[in-house]
């Protein structure tokens, strides 16, 4: 066990509520009155797969579990069920409900490397690399003279059908690199 | 009946006080089902007694009114826990108290009551639980607000009664019982209660040099404080200063019915916090808020929510949000007071509307009684 102040608070972080090991699958934090803060947890109970919400001060002392990490690549999917496999190629089920942030990037052979966390010994969560690449599947017809990147427009993801606002000079067929954390495009790869 | 206890400790100044002074009485007082006994522990009562004079500093258990005042003193006392428990502003129950509440079969409703705020997350985070690492105990924050979605604010049940019924003649009592003359139609009178304000000086330099004669009076502490320090001089309570068009009038402490009349009394009024916040607005006179200012600016992320929700559909915003944020730090007040004053007739209607609005929603204290109601 580990004190894990609430403020700090990440998706994948798994404290003790209730006596029973949660998994965060979204903090969100919000500065409250007089220089005091709060942050909202969406959580998973580990034990009884129950989703809740639950807010605490920002410095509400937690009880995190120490977890361990393993590097992973992404296999397949069997609903409900996605499946990494690490360099054994032992396969780890996660359900895709505590995916929800990162299912839209999965794709069949991608090769980035996922970081899959473990609780005694269950996986429960999986964090993306930083960037990814994906391709675009389809965007409206590239916009004249923007060369620039000002101009956005909607560009959806091959295999995912996932929409992320791009440069005005995206194509079709194009790779674009994302940042996992924010969601944003970045650049055109090629 | 049901036991209610209220944890109160004053930071600093009298807002926390004062908001759950006004919550005991109108919990206590409540004219719904079931009679509510409300103990009300404060860990300082000589600022208490401020607010209230019926308080005696040096008691550490006192009735006054229909509220039981106990003093949270450092060695806080073996007691039975209330079947309610409101930790006002995560001011953190003594241990040995929280101790108590896990020991009984069936725990308290324990209540951590928030900061208002007028901002979209409020609504999200209202009544969610903060169940403890290994307790069975569970806290459920309320965020007092104004939508429905939110735990809404105090309102004595007869307080817009009471506005209305307050007149011309009571207001020229109200104004002998603190030392001013009654009104005539001289001069633009200005409640002034603020924190340490930089805007200060500058707005009172507009008042010497405007066209309209101006009677600033100002609260005890910062406010006076600071118009001393601009006149170079200190202001005692009782006097008044002359200076240009302005005439400063430092008034003494107020109980909080004397501050709502003074509320009602005067033509503008600029408050700050949270308390002198919400009553401004049911006093239905144009008003001036000085948030409280916190780390990175987060305050005027906290100020523009409050201005789109107040001045949604007035025709002029900028008039009032100008002011608003001059008087916080963004903007010249002497360019926006000026314009402020010249549309204060249209400012007036229109707080009267907002009020009136604010009314037909549930008050803050029938809201957690009802929510008590639901989890027991």
């Amino acid at each position: 066990m580990s004190v894990k102040l609430a403020g700090e608070l990440q998706s994948g972080n798994v404290i003790i509520v209730e006596n029973n090991p949660v998994v965060v699958l979204k903090a969100q934090y919000n500065k409250s009155g007089r220089n005091s803060a709060v942050v909202k947890v969406r959580m998973k109970n580990l034990m009884t797969e129950r989703i809740s919400e639950a807010i605490y001060k920002a410095d509400e002392k937690l009880e995190g579990v120490m977890l361990e990490r393993k590097d992973c690549t992404y296999s397949y999917y069997a609903a409900p069920m996605q499946v990494f496999v690490d360099s054994e190629f032992n396969p780890y089920e996660i359900h895709e409900e505590t995916l929800a942030d990162i299912t839209k990037y999965l794709i069949p052979d991608m090769t980035d490397v996922c970081e899959v966390t473990f609780y005694e010994g269950r996986p429960i969560s999986v964090l993306l690399p930083k960037t990814i690449i994906r391709e675009v599947e389809y965007t409206e017809p590239v916009v004249r003279g923007d060369t620039s990147g000002k101009i956005t427009k909607t560009a959806v993801l091959k295999h995912t059908k996932h929409e992320l606002q791009v440069s005005g000079f995206v194509e079709i067929g194009d790779k674009i690199e994302i940042d996992t954390e924010t969601g944003d495009f970045k650049k055109r790869i090629a | 009946m049901r036991r209610w206890d209220l944890f109160c400790r004053v930071v600093d100044n009298y807002g926390d006080i004062g908001i759950c002074w006004r919550l005991a009485r109108q919990l206590a007082d409540h004219d719904g089902e079931g009679e509510i006994h409300v103990r009300l522990w404060v860990d300082d009562l000589e600022s208490f007694a401020k607010l209230c004079p019926a308080i005696a500093p040096r008691s550490p258990v006192q009735a006054v009114g229909s509220v039981e005042v106990c003093h949270w003193s450092t060695n806080f006392p073996s007691v039975d826990p209330a079947d309610v428990v409101i930790e006002a502003f995560a001011c953190e129950l003594p241990l040995t108290y929280i101790a108590a509440m896990a020991r009984r079969p069936t725990p308290p409703v324990w209540i951590n009551l928030e900061y208002l705020s007028a901002e979209d997350w409020v609504e999200d985070c209202h009544l969610l639980p903060s169940p403890h690492p290994t307790s069975p105990l569970k806290k459920y924050f309320f965020f007092p607000g104004f939508t429905s979605r939110t735990g809404g604010l105090l309102r004595e049940r007869d307080l817009m009664s009471t506005r209305v019924a307050f007149d011309a003649a009571a207001e020229a009592v109200f104004w002998q019982s603190i030392g001013i003359p009654p009104r005539g139609n001289e001069d633009l009178r200005v409640s002034l209660f603020c924190y340490e304000n930089s805007a200060v000086p500058e707005f009172l330099q507009s008042c010497v040099e405007g066209p309209t004669p101006i009677r600033v009076l100002t609260a005890p502490g910062a406010a006076t404080e600071q118009v001393s320090r601009w006149l170079g001089r200190g202001l005692v309570t009782g006097e008044l200063v002359r200076v240009g068009a302005l005439a400063v009038h430092a008034i003494p402490f107020l109980s909080q019915d004397d501050y709502d009349w003074l509320l009602w009394s005067c033509d503008v009024n600029f408050v700050r916090g949270e308390d002198s916040f919400v009553r401004a607005q049911w006093a239905q006179r144009p008003f001036v808020w000085q948030i409280y200012p916190q780390d990175k600016d987060a305050h005027f992320v906290k100020l523009g929510a409050f201005l789109s929700r107040f001045l949604h559909g007035v025709s002029e915003p900028t008039v009032i949000s100008d002011c608003w944020q001059a008087w916080n730090g963004r903007g010249r007040i002497s360019f926006a007071w000026p314009n402020y004053v010249a549309n204060l007739a249209e400012i007036r209607r229109y707080g009267e509307v907002w009020a009136c609005q604010l009314d037909h929603a549930e008050d803050l204290a029938n809201n957690l009684i009802r929510f008590v109601r639901e989890q027991v």
